[in-house]
């Protein structure tokens, strides 16, 4: 995909799917160490123990419409291809954790491309019955939101509204502008 | 025209998938970031890539394409010529870049 963003989308629309209600997300970017990491954590169903090493390969897929799934596999080979790893764990009626690891600097590393959009993308149609926990370090910069906390704060509206939304995705720009 | 003709032609190497050697190719596509062809690529063409991972034949089995063309004498992976086998998707190599077998393959007639 051309940009992070867009796996971190679809990994997050597999948590949904898994009927995940928690999802954190960890950015981190450490210039010093080259190294550029995204971890994902849900409290979704979790993946069958018997499919676990079956899940990177593409043509495993729990899906009925098409014989390829094609997303973990993707967001590994992007990983792989920028001198780093991608590590699954996950265990039934638990959760699943992603976490992958770039060389910050690799040329074919593609750029985050808009975190807001993506969170927004899902709080827009999922906030209500999901709550996202995001943090983003930057070389020990660090921006942290948590729908839990936003939710007491507007205390009553719904996170879906779009005065709400429309906040939010201000707020989130802002936040990680000034992280640089 | 078919995949054999073509390799005739281009004087392509074969690695692989030859059971599908004797399909009917439509045109052709081109293309490295594997979301992006996922997105745009139409079944029965060839496509060219410098990418060798098993994804690439995930994808060229998702869409139906004819055959894949590694460009620039990218080395592919094992587990990619397993798959491609097991599945008759061939897979051909030249040392030529995506432009100049998009050119050669146009001369034959393939737009």
């Amino acid at each position: 995909m051309k940009e992070l963003s867009l796996h971190i989308l679809d990994i997050i629309q597999n948590s949904i799917v898994a009927k995940a209600t928690m999802i954190n997300v960890d950015i981190s970017e450490d210039i010093k160490n080259n190294k550029f990491s995204i971890g994902i954590k849900d409290n979704g169903i979790g993946i069958k123990k018997n499919i676990l090493n079956d899940v990177l390969n593409p043509f495993v897929t729990t899906r009925k419409t098409r014989k390829v799934g094609l997303g973990l596999s993707l967001f590994k080979a992007t990983a792989e291809r920028c001198r780093g790893k991608l590590i699954l764990n996950s265990k039934e009626n638990v959760g699943t954790e992603i976490y992958v690891e770039m060389e910050y600097n690799n040329i074919d590393r593609p750029p985050l491309g808009s975190i807001e959009d993506t969170l927004i993308s899902i709080l827009s149609g999922e906030g209500n019955e999901i709550d996202i926990e995001y943090t983003h370090n930057v070389n020990g910069n660090i921006f942290t939101f948590d729908t839990v906390e936003i939710k007491k704060m507007i205390d009553g509206v719904e996170i879906t509204s779009p005065e709400i939304i429309l906040w939010l995705k201000d707020y989130i720009k802002e936040n990680i502008r000034e992280l640089y | 025209m078919k995949i054999t003709q073509i390799i005739e032609n281009l004087n392509l190497e074969l690695l692989s998938g030859d059971k599908g050697m004797e399909r009917e190719i439509k045109g052709v596509y081109s293309g490295d970031l594997l979301s992006v062809v996922m997105a745009n690529a139409k079944e029965q063409q060839v496509w060219l890539t410098v990418q060798t991972h098993i994804n690439v034949v995930a994808i060229a089995a998702l869409i139906d394409i004819a055959a894949i063309i590694v460009v620039e004498n990218m080395d592919v992976e094992e587990e990619t010529i397993k798959k491609s086998n097991a599945l008759g998707i061939p897979i051909l190599k030249t040392n030529k870049t995506s432009y100049e077998i998009a050119v050669e393959l146009y001369k034959l007639g393939i737009d």
